[in-house]
């Protein structure tokens, strides 16, 4: 503070990172404690039962729940000493650190939400908390009703600034951030609600653009006509895109999941064959994997691949097929082994399609299908797509083996749900933006409705939890950049970004009151779009069962 | 031709400027600063021609303090092929005044004989609109101010200049400073690859010394002050009470 000016009493903590650095230690002994009683429940022989694994299902989400918080608040006393050694850790940043902490160590005492009616409670796991002085002084004190106001007070005056705290990313990614959150500014926002309340696709002008840009070849080694940039890149690219729309934002996923199963799984030849193109954007693809009766439970999925000559013949129902009409290629899971029922008869084929249009979707011989009109997450389209005698030439099989499929699409998942936490963000810092905007030009009684508290706490939480998802997501982007496994935090950023992006645009809907419910407002369809984030890539209840399975390995 | 463009970073155009509590200035702590739009148009311009095969290297310069380095690192990042930032100051609420700035781009211009400079016609801070001007009356060069449109034609550059009431056409000689206006471009966005490529690019580091310029201030800001705030309206009950009104009161018809 200036020499001169009053001191008004700061609701920052004076110790506050020592409290925080403190406190972590408990919290990570509560889990480590929760995991082993939990891990001596559903062990049998050395190994974990399903049987016994699935019986206790709830306790396993409460312990997957408490791991991510654990996880979360380590990133962010991660990220808040990054910042203090580079001269960063400011106001802003402290009260984002302060309120987390106590308001995240105080739902790890008393439940943590898994779900609007569900909470994972310590006494689920046969645990009591008693928190040291440093955690309860962080709970008592940490999220109060000052530190909330002061927060949003700096929130208001972070007009043109990106995120709400700095991110502690480098320049570079600053940069890009930059750019693409004009890009959205001008191309998207002013457009986005209209293809939405229409239910139209988004425009090929814009994908043009984005290929242009280089959003599809990011992380697509420069070997095969990519950048070869970071994942880091990747989620800021995602994140600002999706901030405009949600659609706009999961265009490079879908590239990214494609190229990701090459890069893995292909052959020498496959990589040369389509990398450039899904790269250059001149290749759109799309992931070809749920059937009616399979969703979760891929490794029973029924759609028949069969041999004929040196091709192959696919058959059977598939579903959820996002922006298939326009699609240059399919990445389809089908069942090539003989008398197999589980995941490891499964093949991943690169099945070419002629791109449709919106009326005409399908052309191609034994292939069609049907558009499924959806809440949100508009603008590609969802569809059925049903292959009858569908043929697929021979060199397509990804990487030229049988019943490698389920495990090459597991290798993708690190990267896809590291990708949906940054969508996820996106989402949310739109609906943060928009209710916060709202809060501040609506005013009743005489005052803007920002001056109350409980506008106040709802921004200034969103705020709050949205740099933990970030510092989850970029700290996942950072392993996979590092070539270290991540498909733990990749998890926990995915389930913890769906829940936070859903409550940011709930929120920001509530606080638009009766205007937020009707269609001509924005958040109306950022609700819409928020809703998709807990259940596509893995439902938050099967994102928890993931994250159990891996934490009691 | 080489074209040289100066760009200066501002404050964004998003942010809601502020007046620091002693009237000194607009507070510029912690705010999001940007390169200033009219010289993003110019540099936009400068590739354009050297897309064309007018241009054959663009360099941006910028003066002020290290901070503008970013600025750079954007024009670099939009295509311009080298970058020189002059480091005038390290405080970040200090604006070198236009004379100082126009007399280290003549400098500049010196030591890189650009066939052009393309600037933009004032910085949204304190839109003073001077540099362009003054710099070519420094060097005795033709000038083409407001320019929304630019076509070189051999020895001469043919402005379509933005003037009260409509448009002039105007033809100037060879070397010439060109100060542009808003509608001349729509400045792209940087891609992946090139920001990736602006890493690579030349960014030479000067002070005003290495120039032999003077920069001290010869202006002193009196008082800065906000805009007055808009006063509340009045609710009119019929069209003759608000007839009698835009008469007697506004006096307006």
């Amino acid at each position: 503070m200036p020499d001169g000016q009053p001191m008004t009493e700061s609701p920052i903590l004076s110790d506050l990172q020592a409290l925080t650095r403190a406190a972590l230690p408990e919290v990570e002994a509560l889990f480590a404690t929760a995991r082993d009683g939990l891990k001596a429940q559903v062990s049998a022989g050395g190994k974990v039962s399903n049987q016994a694994l699935e019986a206790r299902q709830y306790q396993a989400h409460a312990l997957a729940w408490l791991a991510t918080y654990v996880e979360a608040l380590r990133q962010l006393d991660a990220w808040a000493g990054r910042l203090t050694e580079a001269g960063q850790f400011g106001r802003m940043e402290a009260l984002i650190l302060q309120i987390s902490f106590g308001e995240y160590l105080a739902q790890i005492a008393g439940g943590i939400p898994m779900s609007q009616t569900e909470f994972a409670r310590l006494s689920d796991l046969g645990l009591a908390y008693t928190p040291g002085p440093a955690a309860a002084r962080l709970m008592a004190e940490g999220n109060t009703a000052d530190a909330r106001h002061a927060l949003v007070g700096l929130m208001r005056d972070n007009h043109g600034r990106a995120t709400f705290g700095a991110t502690g990313l480098d320049e570079d990614l600053e940069m890009i951030r930059d750019q693409f959150r004009r890009y959205s500014d001008e191309k998207v926002i002013p457009v986005a609600h209209d293809w939405h309340l229409k239910d139209e696709l988004i425009p090929m002008e814009v994908i043009n653009e984005l290929a242009e840009l280089g959003v599809f070849g990011l992380t697509i080694p420069e070997a095969y006509g990519g950048l070869g940039l970071s994942k880091a890149s990747m989620v800021v690219v995602s994140e600002e895109l999706s901030r405009g729309y949600i659609g706009v934002g999961s265009l490079g996923t879908r590239s990214e999941i494609a190229a990701e199963l090459i890069l893995c799984g292909g052959t020498e030849e496959q990589k040369q064959k389509w990398l450039p193109g899904l790269a250059s954007g001149a290749i759109l693809p799309t992931a070809v994997f749920t059937e009616p009766n399979t969703g979760s439970d891929l490794g029973a999925l029924r759609t028949r691949a069969r041999k004929d000559g040196d091709d192959w013949i696919i058959t059977g129902n598939k579903t959820w097929i996002t922006h298939a009409a326009r699609t240059h290629v399919m990445t389809v899971l089908a069942r090539s082994v003989e008398g197999t029922t589980d995941y490891r008869g499964l093949s991943m084929f690169l099945a070419e399609k002629t791109p449709g249009t919106d009326e005409t979707p399908f052309v191609d011989p034994g292939l069609s299908g049907g558009e499924i009109e959806v809440l949100g997450y508009r603008g590609m389209k969802e569809y059925t797509v049903n292959f009858d005698d569908f043929r697929v030439k021979g060199e397509n099989l990804l990487g030229q083996v049988e019943g490698q499929g389920f495990k090459q699409l597991m290798q993708t998942f690190e990267s896809a749900r590291i990708q949906t936490g940054a969508r996820a963000i996106g989402v949310a810092q739109a609906a943060l933006e928009t209710g916060l905007q709202y809060a501040e030009d609506r005013k009743q009684f005489g005052r803007a409705l920002i001056e109350f508290p409980r506008i106040e706490s709802k921004l200034a939480m969103m705020a709050v939890e949205i740099m933990i998802a970030r510092q989850l997501t970029y700290f996942s982007a950072w392993q996979k950049d590092h070539d270290k496994r991540c498909d733990l935090e990749a998890g926990m950023a995915k389930l913890l970004g769906a829940r936070v992006a859903w409550a940011a645009a709930d929120n920001a809907l509530q606080i638009h009151g009766g205007n937020g419910f009707a269609l001509e407002y924005r958040i109306s369809r950022i609700l819409c779009d928020a809703r998709i984030l807990n259940i596509f890539e893995g439902a938050a209840e099967i994102q928890a069962t993931v994250i159990a399975r891996r934490l009691l390995e | 031709m080489k074209v040289l463009v100066p760009v200066k970073r501002v404050i964004d155009y998003n942010v809601k400027v502020r007046v620091k509590a002693d009237g000194s200035g607009v507070d510029l702590a912690n705010v999001k600063m940007s390169m200033n739009p009219f010289d993003e148009i110019a540099v936009e311009e400068a590739i354009r021609l050297k897309e064309k095969g007018v241009a054959t290297e663009v360099v941006v310069v910028s003066i002020g303090v290290k901070q503008a380095q970013e600025t750079l690192r954007n024009a670099l990042a939009m295509g311009a092929d080298r970058a020189i930032l002059i480091e005038a100051t390290d405080n970040v609420h200090v604006d070198i005044e236009p004379l100082a700035v126009a007399k280290l781009l003549a400098a500049v211009v010196k030591e890189e004989a650009p066939g052009v400079v393309l600037c933009g016609k004032q910085a949204i801070d304190n839109d003073m609109n001077a540099t362009g001007q003054m710099l070519a009356a420094l060097l005795g060069w033709s000038q083409a101010t407001f320019a929304s449109e630019i076509a070189i034609e051999g020895d001469k550059a043919r402005v379509t200049r933005e003037v009260d009431g409509g448009l002039q056409t105007i033809s100037v000689k060879l070397p010439s400073i060109i100060t542009v206006d808003l509608r001349l471009n729509e400045p792209r966005y940087a891609s992946l690859p090139n920001i990736m490529k602006a890493k690579a690019k030349p960014l030479a580091t000067k002070t005003p010394a290495d120039y032999g310029v003077d920069i001290s201030p010869r202006l002193s800001v009196v008082k800065t002050v906000e805009p007055a705030g808009r006063k509340a309206g009045v609710k009119v009950g019929s069209v003759d009470e608000l007839i009698r009104k835009l008469k007697d009161e506004a006096g307006v018809i």
